[in-house]
């Protein structure tokens, strides 16, 4: 079967200027991604090894920049920052959005409304987002405050209190990102088999015994691929902190994307921020690889 | 009975704590600095236009709405263009050492890296070009961007159409190219159109390059002109929240206009 597939498409590729046809469909969009992604990326590998001041390279360093990293107290903080960012929240938008997702398994009235809604906060601008969560923290003119004063109570400390503000962070992507958990969720729940389920009704199971033993192994490759997903995209996040904190107060919302950023625009350290650019981006592959190949066993099994 | 009211408290409280803030952002563009920090109303007693009236006289977000459209527009149309016939050379042709495969995977991987990783090349290319606080430098970084995202989307929909009715009209006397662009691609219109529209949101959405890569209202897009209106010490609280509905507005009106297209766009495809 694959064979013939194989021959019917050597056949259609026919003969004279079909023959460079296929090389002239990929030249434009491949043209376009190694001028403006590839040949810089390959270029930047350079800069990693090159001491910078004011923008401008001024000596070779070698690999010293990827060594220094390990002793930067900075970039180790920011690095623990993310993971514990990364962690909580991907966690926190799982559980919701799987809980979120059984719930409107049911067709029930106003699901379209909810799913309508839900589709609001993933679209909206990123630095939108960090606007409205500015809006509701601030001690000023937040949301919080108002609320708390309009009940007698003072002013609400959120982004001047270094907990306060790593948690407020994490609401605020739990608040952005739950939904994408739910409709990929959903959409797995959906597709699942019915048999398997009527059998167990037929056979009384309860409720969290359909959950325990039917529901959560069935969906697992598809919360695997959505935690996975969306770790990915945690890691680069950006955005939100820049509006939201900045990375304050102190250090306590520094992720390594906003380190990054300041080593390179605001300390001109361009050589040895693009050194820390490339690790982070070398982890996140590995992590894709991984989670790649782990999947394929849990398929293949 | 019960499981019904749990449903509809579920409901409402999902809607509140979803719908809530986005009020909030609303309201507050609504009232004067003044009732925001002084009087720290729950709703705005004298609604005023004047934010929305400062930030087109007084901050140029005229400006920044013209670059925004200018940028995505371009930006798409060209990574849509040249997406898709990349995509369908990828699915359709076999080359010499599996080369349209590799093509394939090298555009995914690159889609897998966070964008923050490449910025900083990016931008010592087009400083070096001349090319920074420029509707070019935008442009070509975004159409980079979009064209392995349009290829990887496009791929997956080329794929469920079947070879056979390009072969027919290949009988009939049409060309490979031909075949192509009368048969599969108004096929594969739907797919098409989700693709453009999530490049579009995406595009329109973008702050970091835009940071990194334009300085003044010349070249800068929506969210990073709303971005200068934070100051370090005294907020324009109004102002900012006024920049948040506009910035915002178009995006979600037309995202649920089209939300059908949206989920695969937004799911990576993990969902069809």
């Amino acid at each position: 079967m694959r064979g013939a597939t194989q021959a019917r498409k050597y056949r259609l590729q026919g003969a004279g200027l079909d023959l460079a046809l296929p090389y002239l469909m990929l030249a434009p969009g491949l043209m376009i991604v190694l001028g403006v992604l590839v040949y810089p990326l390959w270029d930047g590998l350079r800069a990693t090894t090159r001491a910078y001041r004011y923008g401008s390279p001024i000596s070779d360093v070698g690999l010293q920049n990827y060594v220094r990293l390990w002793s930067d107290a900075q970039f180790l903080n920011s690095l623990w920052v993310t993971v514990k960012f990364v962690a909580l929240s991907v966690s926190i938008e799982a559980v919701l959005g799987f809980a979120l997702a059984l719930f409107c398994l049911r067709e029930f009235q106003g699901i379209r409304l909810l799913r309508t809604v839900l589709i609001i906060p993933m679209v909206v601008t990123p630095v939108v987002v960090a606007i409205v969560f500015r809006l509701i923290y601030a001690s000023d003119a937040g949301m919080l405050t108002a609320l708390s004063e309009a009940m007698g109570g003072g002013a609400v400390q959120i982004l001047g209190n270094p907990v306060n503000a790593f948690i407020g962070l994490v609401v605020l992507d739990v608040w952005e990102w739950t939904p994408l958990m739910f409709l990929i969720l959903l959409a797995g729940l959906q597709s699942l088999p019915h048999e398997p389920f009527e059998a167990a009704r037929v056979d009384g199971a309860g409720a969290w015994r359909v959950f325990a033993d039917l529901t959560f192994p069935m969906m697992r490759p598809v919360l695997a691929v959505a935690i996975v997903l969306r770790t990915i995209d945690a890691f680069g996040t950006f955005d939100q902190v820049f509006v939201l904190t900045r990375g304050g107060p102190g250090e306590a919302t520094r992720l390594v994307s906003i380190y990054g950023y300041d080593t390179a625009f605001k300390f001109q350290q361009t050589g040895y921020a693009a050194a820390l650019f490339v690790t982070i981006g070398l982890v996140v592959l590995a992590l894709a690889f991984s989670a790649i190949r782990l999947l394929r066993r849990v398929d293949a099994s | 009975m019960n499981t019904r009211l749990a449903r509809i408290l579920t409901t409402i409280f999902v809607l509140a704590v979803v719908l809530l803030p986005i009020y909030w952002l609303v309201s507050t563009s609504l009232k004067s600095n003044r009732e925001i920090t002084q009087e720290g109303t729950l709703y705005p007693h004298v609604p005023t236009l004047d934010n929305y009236v400062r930030l087109f006289t007084e901050k140029q977000f005229g400006s920044y709405l013209t670059n925004s459209l200018v940028v995505t527009f371009f930006s798409v149309a060209i990574a849509l263009v040249a997406g898709a016939m990349g995509a369908y050379a990828i699915v359709r042709f076999r080359l010499p050492f599996a080369m349209e495969s590799k093509v394939g995977l090298f555009l995914l991987t690159l889609r897998i890296i966070p964008p923050v990783v490449i910025l900083i090349p990016v931008y010592l290319l087009m400083l070096s070009l001349g090319l920074l606080d420029t509707w070019l430098g935008l442009i070509a970084t975004y159409t980079a961007f979009n064209v392995t995202f349009c290829v990887w989307m496009m791929e997956s929909f080329f794929r469920e159409i079947p070879v056979d009715l390009e072969e027919a009209a290949m009988v009939d006397g049409d060309s490979r190219f031909g075949a192509f662009r009368r048969i599969t691609l108004p096929l594969a219109a739907p797919g098409l159109a989700a693709t453009a529209i999530f490049a579009v949101l995406v595009t329109f959405n973008e702050f970091l390059f835009a940071l990194a890569l334009t300085a003044t209202p010349r070249a800068m897009t929506m969210p990073r002109g709303t971005a200068t209106l934070i100051g370090r010490i005294d907020t324009d609280w109004a102002s900012m929240a006024a920049a948040g509905v506009i910035g915002a507005l178009p995006i979600v009106f037309f995202a649920l206009l089209v939300q059908r297209h949206l989920v695969r766009g937004l799911t990576m495809g993990a969902v069809k």
